[in-house]
């Protein structure tokens, strides 16, 4: 090629691919390709399409690459970038290059980055988890129950009930009404349970539901209502996460939280002893506000159709939480501790609604 | 252009030929039939070979990285996840491009896109691991899947060194690993089988299989790598370790027992009367402050035990019987820069990752230097065959430390 000596040449050291020897070598960066210079030797040339071009990396030598294996080397970015850019190579990998040279983009990458986690955590993984939770077959949901019973009463969580069977029987039927009318086809039942059988620890006046249907409620919850309409807005609103399958979305959404730790930090011991914490997670994680509102919406449907109004929901709650100073745990009812006036305010609105 | 190191000028400071004090090269100097034309055995084994001492040098920053990193992790973010490969070499690349010795760097090049379609095979695998270990009646899939992944694991560690090794450039010439798999079931599978049913005795032979594995199957070119070290050192390792374990164990054990003791007696030990309540927590907390101290202790002796261990070999490592390795970081130093680099990552949410990864590397790589009795313009090179990136992918999204 006639004038090749106007086009750049760049300094640097070549390689040919067969020994460790570095040649103090130049390169002409032609247009239609690339002729290497070595002292003692003939040129060499290639064409364009036979060269490759590493991507640039910060601070480190270019280094072009030939068919025969050889390479060249050279500290002179400008020039080899001039040369990329007129041939269209590393165009995705020579932006990314841009980007990471500049103190401006790194914040702004701080930003999104910060920004999409947080989006992330907080509005699409619940969302995801409720849609995992909703397709998934009611087959596997018997298991969740049965781990979840057998922690509990392994922890001394819970013992037996002390109530009178006669009036275990009034709940039972009671509960069977609330749970034929929640249908859904789930494995229903109502387990009475001692809620201090160790005596002060314990989870005391409470009640939760767990996925399959199963839901516990506590001698000290009983003595707590005074009445027993009070305890079936209790059953209903637990119906309530049964139907809505509550339970196993915040199960999902914990395993899509250690699932993201894991990618960050790279960390699969921790992410793997997740699978044992389910059962725990299940009994001692809370619902969101959004859950709660839900099945607080369940419950009011079924009271204002059986008693014309939510208000046995309302002072069971109230109740619940001037008691709660004693107690140890937070009551399911009452997990989203702050919202309890919220909530007894959401149900008054919903029985108005229905005059 | 601050940060880039003129390959030219830096050739230029090689150090002056420097005898050694002593210590020839070793055996295999004496029949140099590996693949280096080296001229000094012709001459008999009175003239005692020239070592030319080369540093290695760590030229990458902390705010270059940091950018680099902050980048790529944005962009793996907003790709979800799909860039992760890419920002996976991206992060190697920079590591390898900023080590020198004598002049010149070393180059990753590994393709992104092979190891993309792994890291999917990987993440599913792993994904319906978790999704089915719950299920009773689909319980059956995770265990296969664990079956699959113990029985397959010495292979994954074969593919995975042979994927690192035929992707590390230095000089034009590309490393290789040919490690057989069947060696890799002794090394991998039967020493860590033998590692458990031993209790932990045979631990540190496992240790030893393993690094003599990795180091003799190792290939520069057509020179071969060698360990040239033993079992008895790893043992004294595994020693140390427990030692400091125990010793650590003990002085904060006692003052724990000692205030649990005063804290009774201050409680006029009177049991019956005990606050439930009280109790149960104070117990609960001392359980758990006793379970995080044993977690740091843990990891902080694991930390000594990957430094030595990578300064014992790099100190028995030998390449074509023309080069040697040398290291002289100090492990309990190393042991300071994780420690106090995992609580500035704890403190900064992650951002000063790129600062800690900078700070360890430099510090390794200033105590290692490469001692060699022939030129390092003289290696051959020679051919290798095919790898596989299904190794490399479930090693590193697996984090299996291969100790490298
Ligand atoms: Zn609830």
């Amino acid at each position: 090629m006639p004038g090749g000596d106007s086009w750049p040449e760049v300094p640097g050291v070549f390689f040919d691919g067969r020994s460790s020897r570095d040649h103090p070598a130049t390169l002409h960066l032609e247009p239609d390709g690339v002729r290497l210079r070595l002292a003692g030797r003939a040129d060499h040339h290639w064409r364009a399409a036979d060269v490759t071009v590493d991507p640039a990396l910060p601070g480190v030598r270019r280094a072009l690459s030939f068919p025969d294996g050889s390479r060249f080397e050279t500290a002179e970015h400008a020039t080899v970038r001039a040369w990329e850019t007129r041939h269209g190579r590393n165009r995705l990998l020579g932006g990314v290059a841009r980007l990471e040279a500049s103190w401006g983009a790194a914040l702004g990458a701080v930003a999104v980055t910060g920004a999409l986690l947080w989006g992330f955590v907080t509005f699409g993984l619940p969302a995801l988890a409720r849609q995992a939770a909703a397709v998934t077959p009611q087959g596997v949901l018997a298991s969740f129950d049965r781990e979840a019973m057998r922690v509990l009463e392994g922890q001394d969580l819970i013992g037996p009930s002390g109530l009178s069977a006669a009036r275990q029987a009034q709940l039972q039927a009671a509960f069977r009404d609330v749970s034929g009318w929640a249908g859904g086809g789930y494995g229903y039942r109502l387990l009475l349970r001692d809620g201090e059988p160790a005596g002060g620890v314990g989870m005391g006046a409470n009640a939760f539901a767990l996925p399959n249907g199963t839901v516990v409620m506590t001698d000290q919850l009983v003595a707590l209502a005074r009445s027993d309409r009070e305890l079936i807005g209790v059953l209903a609103h637990e119906a309530g996460h049964v139907t809505q399958r509550h339970g196993l979305a915040s199960v999902y959404q914990a395993l899509g939280l250690s699932l993201i730790v894991t990618a960050l930090t790279g960390d699969v011991v921790s992410a793997s002893t997740f699978a044992a914490a389910v059962p725990v997670a299940l009994v001692q994680g809370g619902y969101s506000r959004a859950a709660e509102t839900q099945s607080d919406a369940v419950a009011a449907r079924y009271l204002l159709e059986r008693y014309g109004t939510t208000r046995p929901l309302q002072t069971i709650l109230a109740r619940l939480e001037s008691a709660e100073g004693g107690a140890d745990g937070l009551p399911d009812l009452l997990s989203t501790h702050p919202g309890t006036a919220a909530r007894i305010e959401h149900l008054r609105q919903l029985e108005d609604a229905a005059r | 252009m601050a940060g880039m190191s003129d390959p030219v000028s830096l050739s230029k400071d090689r150090p002056a030929a420097a005898p050694d004090s002593g210590t020839p090269l070793g055996r295999h100097a004496a029949a140099p039939a590996t693949g280096i034309h080296s001229g000094h055995a012709a001459d008999g084994t009175q003239a005692a070979p020239v070592v030319t001492t080369y540093p290695v040098s760590f030229t990458g920053s902390a705010g270059e990285y940091f950018r680099l990193w902050i980048v790529n992790a944005a962009l793996t973010v907003v790709t979800l996840g799909l860039y992760l490969p890419w920002a996976r070499v991206r992060n190697r690349q920079y590591f390898y491009g900023h080590t020198w010795v004598d002049g010149h760097n070393f180059e990753y090049r590994a393709d992104p896109r092979r190891l993309l379609r792994s890291y999917l095979l990987v993440g599913a695998l792993f994904l319906a691991y978790v999704l089915t270990s719950e299920s009773e009646s689909l319980g059956w899939v995770s265990v296969l899947i664990a079956l699959l992944f113990l029985g397959l694991y010495p292979w994954l560690v074969a593919q995975s060194m042979r994927f690192q090794a035929v992707n590390t450039v230095h000089r034009g010439l590309r490393f290789h690993f040919d490690g057989r798999v069947r060696d890799a079931y002794v090394a991998y599978g039967a020493a860590n089988v033998a590692a458990a049913v031993s209790g932990g005795l045979a631990l540190p032979w496992a240790w030893f299989m393993q690094r003599r594995y990795q180091l003799d199957h190792l290939r520069y070119g057509s020179a071969r790598g060698l360990f040239r070290g033993d079992v008895a050192p790893m043992y004294l390792i595994a020693l140390t370790a427990l030692g400091v374990m125990a010793g650590a164990g003990l002085l904060l054990g006692v003052p724990a027992v000692v205030a649990v003791v005063a804290w009774m007696a201050a409680q006029g030990f009177e049991l019956d009367s005990l606050n439930w309540m009280g109790a149960g927590l104070f117990g609960v907390f001392f359980v758990a402050a006793a379970y995080v101290i044993l977690l740091v202790l843990q990891g902080v002796v694991w930390q000594y035990v990957r430094a030595a261990t990578m300064r014992y070999v790099l100190n028995s490592a030998e390449l074509g019987g023309v080069v040697r390795t040398g290291a002289t970081f100090n492990p309990w130093r190393v042991v300071w820069i994780s420690v106090s680099n995992g609580v500035a990552q704890l403190l900064t949410l992650g951002l000063a990752t790129p600062w800690a990864d900078i700070r360890r590397s430099r510090y390794l790589l200033q105590g290692v230097t490469v001692r060699a009795i022939a030129p390092l313009d003289e290696f051959a090179g020679s051919a290798g065959g095919p790898e596989s990136a299904l190794g490399e992918a479930a090693t590193e999204l697996l984090d299996i430390g291969l100790g490298f």
